[in-house]
């Protein structure tokens, strides 16, 4: 074994130190080689990469250094998900402070409007200031609970997140540049994480377009939950989309577009398109407009033994791009539902709501479940199977099973 | 007549033994070859067996993988990731012994 692994790293020098014939090599992939300068990934004290050694282990579960789901039973008692709490999807690396340098002069141009400008973060503070609360989700978000073998981290509901962003609203800036040009179609927002990497841009930068209306909700935010937006989290600068899933609100924002066409880059292309299993292409459409759903969060198998007696039945429900109007609890596998109370403040229709159903249980097994509805439609029973996994609201796979003594 | 027997099993399996390990160690080389060079997987992921610190893809260090899983992905891609069987940069053969090079390396 030891004579393996002499071997093995005779070889690994070899890779190391002839880089040119990779550079070549790598070139026949289609991938140029990074440069290696952004391992801010290795494995931390507290099991969690050094770029986000910040977060609280005990809420993560870890699928991968580009991975990390919330738990079921952390995503926020009081409503709001801590930041140390929220979940990790990064399709890029995160940038690093030295990367991103001095955030007031962090630059984004914006184009496809009547002036074109380019902004600095510091200038883009005397256009406008807001708040808003909006739900962060992974389009792959339950994606553990389809049945067919489904690429990618195996999420069950912790790759969510209801947060509260501060910026300047897209209409301030799109009023600033004069206006959006007529011609437009879409709003398209890239990224410039892919710059140190050194990789092909049409294949790793992340640009998405969205239809262009979305910029009336949308919004340039440079903190979340109260604090300047973590790197991990797309900082200096982020697109948020309210109501659409997490991959358009694009991190490390470096260019919105008003475009007559979409984003021809591999993630708006290929990525995330909802086909059927087996199938694939842009005729399918893009995980844009969260659909309505909910999940319960407390009690579950995560949150121990239930004690029999009354029992307080919480959990979060969205709406999507609507408001939710209200929620049902089953605490017999969706035979029998009770409508449930919203509790906590209304953070508007971008944010979810808490809620709550006292039911009284005695000892035994229950399967408890929630639905939603935002008025116009509701979860439906069954997942919408797709290739890969994506926009599961399915009411049945997300309930849970609890014993109660 | 028990040592007899004992000699000659070990005379006719040793050498299948030792085959199989040479055969084994020219894979894990080849494999190492595919994913620090002809796939360059390195430039995207860490993978400390292969010297790898990329840090686009997941470090392999830290994931659960099966043989299946491993060449599922290498096959179809996802994301960034090129898919390499699809795309015919890796032939079916290169795509199962990188794979096996990197689920017997990944983590150690």
């Amino acid at each position: 074994m030891r004579k393996k692994e002499k071997k093995l790293n005779l070889k690994r020098r070899n890779f190391l130190a002839s880089t040119a014939s990779i550079a070549g090599l790598a070139a026949t992939a289609s991938v140029v080689p990074i440069s290696i300068s952004n391992a801010n990934h290795t494995e931390g004290k507290k099991g969690l990469p050094n770029f986000i050694s910040w977060k609280d282990r005990d809420a993560l579960i870890v699928h991968s250094d580009k991975g990390i789901e919330t738990h079921r039973s952390a995503i926020g008692e009081s409503l709001i998900t801590p930041n140390r709490n929220v979940y990790i999807r990064n399709n890029m690396p995160t940038m690093t402070d030295a990367q991103i340098g001095d955030r007031n002069n962090w630059k984004v141009s914006i184009e496809g409007v009547k002036n074109p400008k380019t902004f600095t973060l510091a200038q883009l503070k005397k256009l406008g200031h807001t708040t808003i609360a909006t739900i962060l989700q992974c389009s792959g978000n339950g994606r553990g609970f389809f049945e067919h073998k489904v690429r990618g981290s195996q999420w069950e509901t912790g790759a969510a997140a209801c947060v509260f962003w501060t910026g300047v609203p897209m209409k301030a800036v799109v009023d600033a540049c004069g206006g959006i040009n007529a011609s437009s179609v879409y709003m398209t927002s890239a990224g410039v994480d892919h710059k140190p990497t050194g990789l092909d841009p049409k294949k790793a930068m992340v640009e998405r377009s969205v239809p262009k209306q979305v910029f009336k909700d949308a919004m340039l935010a440079w903190e979340m939950n109260g604090v300047p937006l973590p790197n991990a989290h797309g900082g200096p600068l982020r697109m948020v989309t309210p109501g659409y899933f997490g991959i358009n609100n694009v991190k490390h924002l470096g260019k919105v577009a008003f475009t007559e066409k979409e984003s021809s880059v591999k993630y708006m292309k290929k990525s995330y398109r909802i086909s059927p299993i087996g199938k694939k292409g842009s005729q399918y459409p893009s995980c844009w407009e969260m659909p309505v759903k909910s999940w319960i969060t407390r009690p579950t198998d995560e949150t121990g033994t239930v004690r029999a007696g009354k029992v307080q039945i919480v959990g979060v429900a969205m709406g999507g791009t609507k408001k939710v109007r209200s929620v049902k609890v089953s605490i017999d596998g969706g035979k029998s539902w009770k409508r449930a109370k919203f509790i906590g403040p209304d953070l508007g229709k971008f944010a979810w709501r808490q809620f709550v159903y006292e039911a009284d249980l005695k000892s035994g097994t229950y399967n408890l479940a929630s639905l939603a509805s935002n008025g116009s439609k509701k979860q439906p029973e069954l997942r919408m199977e797709n290739r890969r996994g994506y926009a599961h609201n399915g009411w049945k796979d997300h309930s849970v099973n609890i014993t109660v003594v | 007549m028990k040592i007899l027997r004992f000699l000659l099993i070990i005379l006719f399996y040793f050498p299948l033994s030792i085959q199989n390990l040479i055969a084994d160690e020219a894979k894990m080389l080849k494999g190492l070859e595919i994913f620090n060079e002809t796939a360059a997987c390195a430039g995207c992921h860490t993978m400390k067996a292969a010297g790898a610190e990329g840090n686009v893809g997941p470090n392999l260090d830290t994931v659960d993988l099966t043989l299946e899983s491993v060449v599922d992905m290498v096959t179809h891609g996802l994301g960034v990731m090129p898919a390499y069987g699809e795309d015919e940069i890796l032939t079916p053969e290169e795509i199962e012994i990188v794979s096996t090079y990197v689920v017997n390396s990944a983590g150690k």
